[in-house]
């Protein structure tokens, strides 16, 4: 099977089906990037093919000098800004999803010794997310969940080096600002309901 | 909320499964790039396209530094003060040019 480099050449050479194999290869990756930042699946499918035709239109001006899932996941960091930006503008339209039990749970708890379930953890850390602007959130979700250096950081957002560590250490600080306005916010809405573990979405129902 | 805490939700969350993709993605997005223009190979410049671009500055500067010197040397002259040439010719009449010499 040839290498990314190869095929790149054969579909800028007019064999675009072979693009198909490029995705193939890719869209796992792409996908995992996306779902970081956004749940739904239907959305997320949308996203990774808005990201896919960005890659077929600026083909031309991929080089190979650094590999292509590089270049490939910059692109898809992009639209996943674009689409955080695109939403925090009617994030007020849409009400707060609600929290699981084991996720209230382990908010209420002041050690933090007991482990939070996988799809529990990053649904509140989504939840707890969108108080911060849509660049800090990238910044994080790089960072913390990827594992990006600062350097990836900075090409993906395009800032230096300085302002990807200071809106890191700024977004940290509001995002734990905003799992403890969290945890208060469910605490009060239970005791009003008197119902343990229940958040006051449902109560209101 | 501490540091702990958030580095174990981190932890947590960084283990989840991201979805997979569906059967026919790539299909779905061949479909896409089709409605789209063909792709373009990355443009290559020769040395004459960069010569072409770099001739006009180069020009231009050269234009911009003879037009100050001019402008330097009628102030200086102006102002009473010896420009070079005069400075160049006094010293090689009174050193080079004379019967004995250095």
């Amino acid at each position: 099977m040839s290498d990314d480099a190869e095929l790149l050449e054969r579909i800028r050479n007019g064999a675009t089906d072979d693009f198909g194999e490029l995705v193939r290869r890719h869209q796992s990756r792409v996908f995992a990037i996306l779902h970081r930042y956004e749940r739904d699946l239907h959305k997320v499918e949308d996203l990774a093919q808005e990201a896919f035709v960005k890659v077929w239109r600026a083909l031309g001006q991929f080089d190979g000098r650094a590999p292509f899932e590089h270049w490939l996941s910059s692109i898809t960091t992009r639209v996943a800004l674009d689409h955080l930006r695109k939403e925090k503008r009617r994030q007020n339209e849409i009400g707060l999803p609600e929290l699981g039990d084991d996720a209230l749970d382990w908010l209420r708890s002041g050690d933090g010794k007991s482990e939070l379930e996988a799809r529990s953890a990053a649904e509140l850390l989504e939840l707890a997310m969108r108080e911060l602007s849509p660049a800090d959130r990238v910044v994080i979700t790089m960072q913390e969940l990827e594992g990006r250096s600062v350097k990836e950081i900075a090409v993906a957002i395009g800032a230096s080096g300085v302002a990807v560590r200071v809106r890191a250490m700024r977004a940290r600080a509001k995002l734990k600002r905003s799992l403890e306005k969290l945890a208060g916010h469910e605490s009060r809405g239970t005791e009003k309901s008197g119902l343990d573990g229940v958040s006051p979405h449902q109560n209101e129902k | 909320m501490n540091n702990r805490k958030l580095k174990q939700l981190f932890a947590s969350a960084r283990r989840e499964t991201a979805p997979a993709p569906p059967e026919d993605f790539a299909a779905d997005v061949l479909r896409a790039i089709r409605r789209e223009p063909p792709v373009a190979a990355p443009e290559t410049i020769s040395i004459f396209d960069q010569l072409n671009l770099w001739f006009p500055r180069l020009a231009l500067t050269a234009s911009a530094v003879i037009v100050l010197c001019v402008a330097a040397d009628y102030g200086l002259t102006a102002a009473g003060v010896p420009n070079l040439s005069d400075g160049a010719a006094q010293l090689s009449a009174q050193w080079l040019l004379t019967p004995t010499g250095l």
